[in-house]
């Protein structure tokens, strides 16, 4: 537990270490030290092209973590909305809710995410959208599900009989108190999908014949990072191997603390 | 009791029904949203817009326009490729990609669930750290387990090439559809990778442990009974409804690795329309691949009815 909140406040501190560090994506191209190991000047060694890892790195957490959170917003912010309202009215308006649910949950999530890029253009927060969109219905089903196994508990009956108003009982008692353990959840959930989509778009993004999508050079993203070295000869193997590595301990740490979460 | 087993059946297909008209809907809307309208995204050539504007109905509401493409669909027209093939029917272009990713994913279905039954059985009721090493394993993104076997096998074979050994292999450094390796190679990234396996694996283990601790268990026990019948049956229920919900993921999961590992395929023609802005075939792929998604749904439900009757009379 304490690692993964470990290894996710390493890349919180990454962000915050990118958005005042100044690091010139375009300008730094040194092709006399390419391909260059692990050096005190160059702590990850260089790219292909001269480029310091470890800046790109840092630099390439920029592309999933505003994203993620802002995509966790989304999703928690349609999915608790929608499922408070289909649990707490009932009836023909918790049909209809359930419906859409089921149907946006019907397109598979990347799908809807690259339906969405191709239609609204590729951006990182077009994707952050889509993402938390598509997450929605996973949310707004398990705050129903909630709140119908709570609509009538006997604190909720006994909240109305002490003249609670409704939208106190809904937001502070049913959400508040009942929803916020599942809402870091998703929240933590999310932001690995987010991560995902974000690396694979990139990563397929960084080849000529299927670019198009994704975060595109020079700006670095874990994913084109690892593209953009695939095949080249003698490389710098922390170039690939730095975000490789840096991908598969924030997704294991994103889900393991939601997991954690989901345990206690 | 045969009469509930119908209707519940019967309830599924129309859900079935409801849920790929809203998809087609859905998709609809999502291209009536888009900034200025479809046609502008293509061409500034106003004889061209003019066409397009027509050919799409795109001066009428939403809503006739998904009609009038639902009643084309039902008869088997999706349209025309607009830039990928251009004048192709989208139906001649669907149809062989559907059948190569129905063997991937069909594929990934049953090696994940075969994987994570033989794991959870391996691992209930154990103190082991095997689920969390699964799980760790698992998260790997499928992209990344694709570059890392795909890199792996190139480097070993370029190894043997070097040496003398092998002449060089047909999938070796260039796109190979047919591979029956590369096939075998995507089912396995599918079925492992994004956390395929781990989820599959933990949700199979708390079943196992929950039918394992059900009172008539401990009556076969105290009997003598051998439990594995009576458990891989209570099983069935919670592995088709495990399944019917993974295949959404198999099917998103198809856009990844059939690109990655050029396999063609209903995944990598989405990609490719999307980057062209194909927008009939991608919509066309799209209401397929919900169409996929439901058609699981159907089936897992079905099979839930059918191997526990009980289920069809659930409120």
């Amino acid at each position: 537990m304490r690692a993964s909140w470990l290894a996710l406040g390493l890349v919180a501190a990454m962000w915050l270490l990118a958005l005042v560090s100044g690091y010139d994506v375009v300008g730094d191209v040194d092709i006399t030290h390419a391909s260059a190991g692990p050096s005190a000047a160059h702590w990850l060694g260089t790219d292909h092209l001269g480029r310091d890892v470890f800046w790109r790195l840092v630099t390439g957490s920029r592309a999933f973590v505003g994203p993620g959170v802002a995509a966790a917003c989304v999703a928690l912010g349609l999915g608790l909305a929608a499922g408070a309202l289909a649990g707490w009215s009932g009836g023909l308006v918790a049909v209809a809710c359930r419906y859409v649910f089921t149907v946006v949950a019907s397109v598979p999530r990347f799908v809807l995410v690259l339906l969405a890029c191709a239609i609204y253009g590729n951006s990182v927060w077009t994707l952050a959208v889509a993402a938390g969109v598509a997450y929605a219905p996973t949310v707004g089903e398990e705050v129903y599900a909630r709140m119908q196994a709570f609509r009538r508990a006997e604190f909720v009956l006994a909240a109305e009989a002490h003249g609670v108003h409704p939208a106190r009982i809904l937001g502070y008692h049913l959400l508040w108190v009942n929803t916020s353990r599942l809402a870091a959840r998703h929240a933590l959930q999310l932001f690995a999908f987010l991560l995902l989509v974000e690396t694979t778009l990139s990563y397929i993004g960084a080849f000529g014949a299927t670019a198009g999508f994704g975060v595109q050079e020079p700006t670095p993203s874990w994913g084109n990072m690892m593209g953009f070295e695939w095949g080249v000869p003698d490389a710098n193997a922390w170039a690939t191997a730095a975000p490789a590595l840096a991908l598969w301990s924030v997704l294991v740490a994103a889900l393991g603390a939601s997991q954690r979460l989901d345990e206690r | 009791m045969r009469r509930e087993l119908v209707l519940a059946v019967l309830a599924a297909l129309g859900a079935f029904v409801a849920a790929l008209a809203g998809v087609a809907l859905l998709l609809q809307i999502l291209l009536a949203s888009a900034p200025g309208d479809a046609a502008d995204l293509i061409s500034d050539d106003p004889v061209l817009r003019a066409a397009l504007v027509e050919a799409w109905r795109l001066d009428e509401p939403v809503l006739s326009r998904w009609l009038a493409w639902t009643v084309d669909a039902m008869g088997g027209d999706l349209g025309e490729s607009l830039t990928y093939r251009p004048g192709q029917a989208v139906t001649e272009l669907v149809l062989p990609a559907l059948a190569r990713s129905l063997v991937l994913v069909g594929g990934a279905l049953v090696l994940s669930l075969t994987g994570g039954l033989g794991l959870a059985w391996w691992t209930a009721g154990r103190r082991s750290a095997t689920r969390r090493l699964v799980q760790a394993l698992s998260v790997t993104p499928v992209f990344l387990l694709a570059w890392l076997l795909m890199a792996g096998l190139n480097e070993a074979a370029f190894g043997l090439m070097e040496g003398g050994q092998i002449a060089r292999p047909a999938w070796f450094a260039l796109p190979d559809e047919d591979s029956w390796l590369k096939t075998l190679l995507a089912i396995s990234v599918l079925a492992v990778g994004s956390s395929a396996l781990g989820e599959i694996h933990a949700a199979l283990e708390d079943e196992l442990l929950r039918i394992q601790r059900a009172s008539f268990v401990e009556a076969l026990r105290v009997r003598g009974v051998a439990l594995g019948p009576h458990l891989l049956r209570a099983l069935l229920a919670p592995l088709a409804t495990i399944a019917g919900g993974r295949a959404s993921f198999f099917v998103g999961g198809l856009v990844v690795v059939e690109t990655v590992l050029h396999v063609g395929g209903l995944g990598s023609l989405l990609w490719q329309a999307c980057r062209l802005r194909d927008y009939p075939l991608a919509l066309g792929i799209g209401v397929v691949a919900g169409a996929l998604v439901c058609g699981a749904r159907l089936a897992s439900d079905v099979a839930r009815i059918t191997v526990d009757p009980r289920l069809s009379r659930a409120p």
